[in-house]
């Protein structure tokens, strides 16, 4: 959702060539130095636990890799995050096409949907769902009245739980992508694969998907990495049994209170997240990886 | 063929079926709250065996609330001006300066946009609590100015790139000092960008949960913590007519959003 | 009286000369187009003057006192850009009034100017309308408007008609002579559109390669171009290779690539017996008739093809060693039946039309 403005204007001819070096730099300085003493310093220092506390040395790696607890942790943050990316994608492909070409009328309604619900409070959210996955909630009433269950389904304070909540709130990341992607397609490319004798089922394995490819896989990296590192909704739709990466770093802080554990994880967070950054930069550019 | 709604055949039917789940999935929760928001059942039943106010009542009449609620707003509203005045400035100095590292910069100041918010809250909370700013209004301003600083920085260079700077000059050339042509020109050209930035500063602090969360103190407690710290113990119905007044404020905001591009666009 | 003295300036950027040393004198209420392609430093010795960028050499005086002291909003100089530069958030009376508001003057005075203004550019009716709400030639009406508010002694004007389309561009060329010869306000007007240059200007700079390479009327540069870019830029020219056998004073004599040779031709550049230049006729200067008719010296040819494009016929005639010539011929002076591919023909013009140009 941004706001554009005035007519797009090329860079200007007559004060270009003007430009000295080295200008400019003042206006910079207020933001900069927000973002060291509030940012890089915080988070650095962080980092820095984990090889000092409680001793120097790599002994909170070599606990956070040893313990089978940590690392079904980190098991659970991929499984999680990996069925969130796949689910969103089968999801938020049909929709995005849905509304790249539905009548107006209803593209605009959908669409309208999607935003609201991308801006809503995410607690507001997710008590949504805490009410509907509980035990004697909504869903599992309903199941039970037309008799398709006799027992309540377990659907909170698990996995499921978190991946339905999760789910519901990633999706407008991949729809909203994907529709400029395929929004950028030029319709008459279909009129010539159909006069070049394709079916509609090869016209969408053959042009669609590979013309989408670029878009799809940006979508899935920034729901994946997004996934990764989210906190509220695993804590509050998830169990005390299955946590994933984000609640871990919490607990640690906040029960624990073992800093250099602590640290320690958030760098493994920090450089998983990274290295998937740097993927979608090489190969997709910064721009698209926001939508 | 694929691109054309009318002669997509039977995938049409698929595709409706889809969006209209899809749609629904979206949409029904956000519904399901504001309805039980008004419904008179203290355990959520749906659909409610009756119609009430009683809980908005009980959200107005509790003081903790109001205070959580003016917390936020003033943070909110400290931290929109900040944001987008050193964003302004900052936006400036990325697009027109002509200085070393630019663009490194650029990626630095966006940077706590893609990082995982629980471990700058969890750096910012071991970091503050050595300057005891845990539980300060001054301590969750700093830290929300940091969130809220990239969406500025994002939708006001947008807009000083499309402005074209001739535009500026010409008023230069008229008389006008930099100065003064930047803010009688300069920016009401760029006015939309202003108003974005300013709308996405405010919805990233008054929504921030996970650092706050950190950051709280028993005195100072931001909306979100509040409803965190209460969804935590029980579903009450209170946390409905919260969420609702809070989708209102959501959507009211989209609207002056979708207002003004449609503004720029007449 | 000089009005404005440009003396000896050049503008640098990193080790590229921009403009290199550039001296020109200006009266009041003249209008004089810096004309040239593009990376000639045209533009940027307007923008010296402008005062957006700073000469690395030299001054510029306007009535006697240097301005390149003075910051660019202190010049009070007239300016319409390439682009339409209106603001967007103002009404059009708006944004004729903005440098005088900028001025701080009185209400009534802005509002009689604006008025003013917006008569002398026909736009009376539009004075409420938002800049977006006109289309491209009025939003330059605007700017003009907008520049000649404050009442500049001189106008600057860089390429303002680029953005627009040919028919409107010959309507706004119209009214900015109508405003010239109303205002009587001295223009320096950038343009690389020769046919701009010529049809507006009292004169014309043509620069090349940073310098000023000829300045004069337009009828001027395109009858007595002094140097063969000049020549080339202005109005269409034939160039036939040769070689000076003999040269003295400003005259020589050639001998062509097929042994011919041609007696005292004005040479322009200096050249010394032996030297290659280049012998330019323009195209409508050019005649030819039927070999063995008469004996007038000249290039013997073959005509290869002609178009009649209305008006005139456009001819193509070969050398005997290959070169080919274009010649213009108005279709009243020759008839069809003439113009019968691979006649022998012999090229020859008034002793005055042909210049020799040294390489």
């Amino acid at each position: 959702m941004t706001v554009t403005d005035v007519p797009i204007a090329t860079p200007s001819p007559v004060l270009a060539a003007a430009r000295r070096r080295g200008r400019g730099l003042a206006p910079v300085l207020p933001a900069l130095a927000l973002i060291v003493v509030v940012f890089v310093i915080p988070v650095l220092a962080l980092l820095l636990r984990s090889v000092l506390e409680p001793e120097p040395g790599l002994q909170n790696y070599a606990a956070f890799f040893a313990s089978t607890t940590y690392l079904k942790v980190l098991g659970n943050t991929f499984l999680v995050a990996g069925t969130v990316t796949v689910a969103t994608v089968l999801l938020g492909f049909p929709v995005a096409w849905f509304l790249a070409i539905a009548p107006s009328f209803w593209s605009r309604l959908l669409f309208a949907i999607v935003i609201l619900s991308m801006w809503t409070n995410l607690l507001a959210r997710t008590y949504a769902w805490m009410v509907l996955l509980q035990r004697t909630g909504i869903i599992n009433r309903t199941l039970m009245e037309i008799g398709l269950i006799s027992e309540p389904l377990p659907l909170i304070n698990n996995l499921v739980g978190v991946t339905i909540g999760m789910t519901y709130i990633m999706l407008p990341f991949m729809i909203l992508p994907l529709h400029a992607t395929i929004r950028s397609i030029d319709p008459a490319i279909f009129q010539a694969a159909s006069l070049c004798g394709a079916s509609r089922f090869q016209a969408f394995t053959r042009v669609m998907l590979p013309l989408t490819a670029s878009g799809i896989a940006a979508g899935a990296l920034m729901v994946f990495v997004m996934s990764l590192g989210y906190f509220i909704t695993p804590a509050l739709l998830g169990g005390t049994s299955n946590m994933m990466l984000a609640e871990l770093i919490a607990q640690l802080v906040q029960s624990l209170l073992d800093w250099g554990l602590a640290g320690a994880a958030a760098l493994v967070l920090l450089v998983i997240t990274l290295a998937i950054y740097m993927v979608q930069l090489r190969f997709f550019g910064f721009g698209q990886a926001r939508g | 063929m694929l691109l054309d709604f009318a002669r997509l055949g039977p995938w049409r039917v698929a595709l409706i079926l889809i969006a209209l789940l899809v749609g629904a999935y979206l949409l029904l929760p956000i519904l399901l709250i504001i309805a039980l928001s008004f419904g008179s059942s203290q355990w959520l039943q749906f659909p409610p065996p009756g119609w009430t106010l009683r809980w908005y009542e009980e959200l107005f009449e509790d003081p903790e609330w109001i205070a959580s609620f003016l917390t936020s707003f003033k943070i909110a509203a400290v931290v929109t001006v900040l944001s987008v005045g050193i964003g302004l400035m900052a936006s400036f100095g990325l697009t027109r300066g002509t200085f070393r590292g630019r663009e490194a910069l650029r990626a630095l100041f966006l940077t706590p946009m893609i990082l995982p918010v629980v471990v700058l809250a969890v750096a910012l909370y071991a970091f503050f609590l050595r300057l005891h700013l845990n539980g300060t209004f001054f301590g969750f301003v700093l830290a929300h100015l940091v969130i809220a600083l990239p969406f500025s920085i994002i939708a006001i260079s947008n807009a000083l790139e499309r402005f074209d700077r001739d535009i500026e000059t010409a008023a230069i050339v008229c008389g006008a000092s930099p100065l003064e042509a930047k803010i009688r020109v300069t920016l009401p050209g760029i006015r939309l960008g202003l108003i974005s930035a300013a709308i996405f500063s405010f919805l990233a602090s008054w929504d921030e949960v996970v650092i706050a969360i950190f950051m709280a103190s028993p005195d100072l407690q931001t909306l979100p913590v509040r409803i965190y710290g209460t969804l935590r113990q029980d579903l009450s119905p209170v946390i409905a007519a919260v969420s609702t007044l809070l989708i209102a404020l959501t959507a009211g905001l989209m609207a002056l959003a979708a207002f003004f591009r449609k503004d720029a666009r007449s | 009286m000089t009005f404005l003295e440009i003396s000896n300036i050049s503008k640098t950027f990193g080790k590229v000369a921009a403009v290199n040393d550039v001296s020109l004198e200006i009266t009041q209420g003249e209008f004089v187009t810096f004309l040239g392609p593009s990376g000639s430093g045209k533009s940027t010795t307007l923008y010296m003057i402008a005062g957006f960028f700073e000469p690395t050499a030299g001054d510029v005086r306007l009535e006697g006192r240097s301005i390149l002291a003075e910051p660019s909003n202190k010049r009070n100089i007239g300016m319409v850009f390439q682009r339409y530069t209106l603001f967007p958030h103002l009404s059009v009376a708006e944004n004729v009034a903005f440098p005088l508001r900028v001025r701080r003057r009185p209400a009534g005075e802005i509002a009689r100017k604006v008025e003013e203004m917006l008569a002398l550019v026909r736009l009376e009716s539009f004075a409420d309308r938002m800049p977006a709400q006109l289309s491209g030639g009025q939003q330059q009406r605007v700017a003009l408007a907008r520049a000649l508010a404050y009442n500049p002694p001189l106008l600057l004007m860089d390429e303002p008609l680029s953005a627009l389309d040919k028919k409107l561009r010959e309507e706004i060329q119209d009214e900015i002579r109508r405003i010239h010869r109303q205002t009587g306000v001295t223009i320096l007007y950038v343009t690389h559109d020769q046919e701009e240059a010529l049809s507006l200007s009292d004169r014309i700079a043509l620069f090349n390669q940073g310098r000023i390479e000829q300045l004069g009327k337009g009828r001027e540069l395109y009858d007595a171009p002094r140097t063969r870019f000049v020549a080339d830029f202005i109005g269409h020219s034939n160039f036939i290779d040769c070689a000076i056998t003999r040269s003295e004073g400003g005259s020589a004599d050639i001998v062509l690539p097929d042994g011919g040779t041609l007696n005292g031709i004005s040479l322009h550049g200096a050249a010394v017996a032996g030297a290659r230049a280049g012998l330019m006729i323009r195209p409508d200067r050019l005649r030819f008739s039927p070999l063995g008719e008469g004996a007038e010296p000249g290039i013997d040819a073959v005509l290869t093809d002609a178009t009649f494009i209305g008006e005139t016929y456009h001819v193509v005639l070969a050398t005997g060693w290959g070169a080919s010539v274009n010649v213009r011929i108005p279709a009243s002076r020759i008839r069809p039946q003439d113009l019968t591919m691979g006649t022998h023909v012999r090229l020859h013009w008034e002793a005055g039309d042909a210049r020799l140009f040294g390489q």
